[in-house]
């Protein structure tokens, strides 16, 4: 954890140097907040990294356990890959197909195994999307592939 | 002032803003009772939704999603023992033993009953208080406004979470965050990169979902087996009259709903805070303490009023000052915005219709939860935890997806929102608080454009930020603030 500390207060004193550093550039009164907050970012990422090295050193005597940044790196890398494939897809597609394809995709990818709840569930959705979006507030969204001329 | 309060019953009775109620409420319990939604994530959803519709409609919905997930968070507390939004866990203490011991019909009643109870207090809070407030703030400027939004960031992120550092580290991200885009004073182009899309800043609605509403639905379809929760087969009876629960509990209402506003007024706070307070006030004031926890009521009903109250109170600071004490009460000042309303003294005077409509609403929906939260309705909404997770993660992604490409019709958005969520993921999972990061995407710009009009009539001297008594009194506070954090950071040092 405290490594975290370290790593992630080097990564805001890197985003605060690159704040001030380009807002260096700006106009005066453009320039002023942005310089202070880049400013003070880099101030509290030192205090974030010295805290950090000191809780590591004392932890050196002590073992401690580390709870995992990502619990199940497997599902969250799926459920990523499924939302880009998803926004990908979505506009050559179709918004509705595109969705239909994706929660049918991602429920199996998660361990849903019950087709009937699966289809049910996900053309109950669809047809209740469809009334709010398409019938209720008619709002434009990406056009299906079957009914692009 | 009071008049106008008058005048706007008729506005938030219009037959769309009842149906908003009614949508909005039924919409909240149901989110409220699903473990991993919560009412922030709900409300960020709706209002792209509601971009097309009067302000009116659109406030109506946030009201009754706040009011009803807070009661609909009780539900799975007191089934299952797994609190539906973090305000529920004090819930949990009496409420499921209650529901072990064969009371859960009792359980469920006094927490809608409470609930209510709690949310009409509030509303009547805010109906008398913010008017008040708001005449007070007519006095300030843009120095006054200036220290207000410094004080509303910098308390939230000293307050929230456990490290001082993470907290401002979060609350200036969210202040960079809001930096990019057009400066409104010079047209400069600030963080662009020659970007066009960034050229118009982040929409606050996008940075919101992001932060929100993802990493919870990533958290989730990490934690999906396709197992759901039966609560259809939990019995619950139908006992409790209303009359013996007023005389039961109107003393414990009376005293956890003061809690709750009392809560809900200052920044940083929120319903679980006020739900515990409320329940240890209420064990301390029993006769028989050691009955707490094993199934008395009065703790269900001490924990259930005291989240409800809170409810109504934070919007006193957002309606009056434009400094949100909550994350909710962020959500209705971007609601306000994105209908072209801006939040503050002048909104009183400028929309009386929305901003009292608004109060009306939210009392409206503590009272409708008396209906929408009977018996009936309450075991079908038990059967809404039948919905399996591996399910739920991807149709509350599409919801998302549709409610952010509504915003501008821009695919962009959609990559830049899920940028947003792995990056509060990310942040979550590293225990920095996000409340901060979104309150500086809102009081960031609020804080630098008053400073610079300050600047400008003062003909940029500095000490002018000084001078002025509001401003003194607002610094004063500030430091209090940061003292007392300080003060406790030491003494845990000492401690250990």
């Amino acid at each position: 954890m405290n490594f975290r500390d370290i790593i992630s207060g080097i990564a805001f004193l890197i985003l605060g140097c690159t704040v001030v550093g380009v807002g260096n550039g700006f106009d005066a009164g453009a320039a002023y907040v942005p310089m202070g907050v880049g400013i003070l970012m880099c101030l509290f990422s030192l205090s974030l990294i010295f805290k950090g090295v000191t809780q590591r050193l004392g932890a050196s005597e002590s073992s401690s356990i580390a709870v995992a940044l990502i619990d199940h790196p497997g599902r969250f890398m799926a459920t990523v890959a499924c939302c880009l494939i998803y926004y990908l897809a979505m506009p050559t597609v179709g918004f509705y197909s595109t969705s239909t394809l994706f929660i049918i995709l991602l429920s199996l990818v998660l361990g849903e195994r019950r087709p009937i709840v699966v289809l049910g569930i996900t053309v109950g959705f669809i047809i209740l999307l469809y009334g709010l979006f398409a019938m209720v507030l008619k709002r434009p969204l990406p056009v299906e592939f079957f009914l692009v001329s | 002032m009071f008049d106008s309060l008058f005048n706007a019953l008729p506005v938030a009775l219009q037959f769309g803003s009842l149906v908003s109620l009614f949508v909005g409420t039924l919409v909240g319990i149901l989110i409220g009772a699903l473990p991993g939604l919560n009412p922030v994530m709900a409300i960020a959803l709706m209002l792209p939704l509601t971009y097309g519709f009067d302000p009116v409609i659109a406030l109506g919905l946030v009201a009754g999603i706040y009011n009803g997930s807070m009661y609909g968070g009780a539900i799975p507390a007191i089934l299952l023992k797994i609190p539906g939004t973090p305000a529920a866990i004090a819930t949990t203490f009496d409420g499921y033993p209650m529901t072990r011991n064969g009371q859960g019909g009792l359980a469920l009643k006094t927490a809608c009953w409470s609930s209510a109870v709690g949310g009409i207090i509030s509303a009547i809070a805010l109906m008398t208080l913010a008017p008040l407030l708001a005449q007070v703030t007519l006095a300030f400027g843009p120095t006054e406004y200036f220290w207000v939004a410094v004080f509303g960031l910098v308390s939230i992120a000293v307050l929230v979470g456990s490290d001082i550092s993470k907290g401002m580290l979060g609350a200036l991200l969210g202040v960079i965050i809001g930096l990019v885009g057009v400066d409104t004073i010079s047209g400069a182009e600030r963080y662009t990169f020659d970007s066009l899309y960034l050229s118009g800043g982040f929409d606050l609605i996008i940075v919101l979902i992001g932060l929100y509403a993802i990493p919870p639905v990533l958290e989730m379809a990490e934690k999906s087996n396709a197992t759901y929760y039966d609560a259809g087969s939990f019995k619950v009876d139908a006992s409790g009259n209303a009359l013996t629960l007023i005389r039961q509990h109107w003393r414990t209402w009376a005293r956890s709903s003061l809690i709750g506003v009392s809560v809900g007024i200052l920044p940083g706070a929120g319903g679980n805070l006020a739900a515990l307070l409320s329940y240890n006030e209420a064990k301390r004031k029993s006769s028989n303490p050691d009955s707490f926890g094993t199934g008395n009521p009065v703790g269900v009903a001490a924990a259930e009023s005291g989240n409800s109250a809170d409810n109504a109170s934070s919007m006193i600071p957002s309606l009056t000052l434009g400094i949100p004490g909550n994350l909710v009460a962020a959500l209705v000042l971007g609601a306000l915005m994105i209908h072209g309303l801006q939040p503050g003294p002048q909104l009183f005077t400028k929309s009386p219709d929305v901003v009292f409509g608004f109060m009306w609403q939210m009392l409206i929906t503590a009272i409708l939860l008396l209906f929408l939260g009977g018996m009936v309705a309450t075991r079908l909404f038990a059967q809404v935890l039948r919905m399996p997770t591996a399910l739920l993660v991807p149709t509350t992604l599409v919801l998302m997806a549709v409610g952010v490409y509504t915003v501008k019709g821009n695919m962009t958005d959609l990559y830049v929102m899920l940028g947003f969520g792995l990056l509060g993921y990310l942040l979550h999972r590293l225990a920095f608080p996000l409340a901060p990061v979104v309150l500086g995407v809102l009081l960031g710009p609020m804080a630098e454009q008053n400073l610079r009009l300050a600047m400008l009539l003062s003909q940029d001297d500095v000490g002018a930020l000084f001078t002025r008594p509001i401003s003194q009194g607002i610094i004063a506070l500030l430091l209090l603030v940061l003292f007392s954090q300080v003060w406790k950071m030491l003494r845990k040092v000492r401690q250990e």
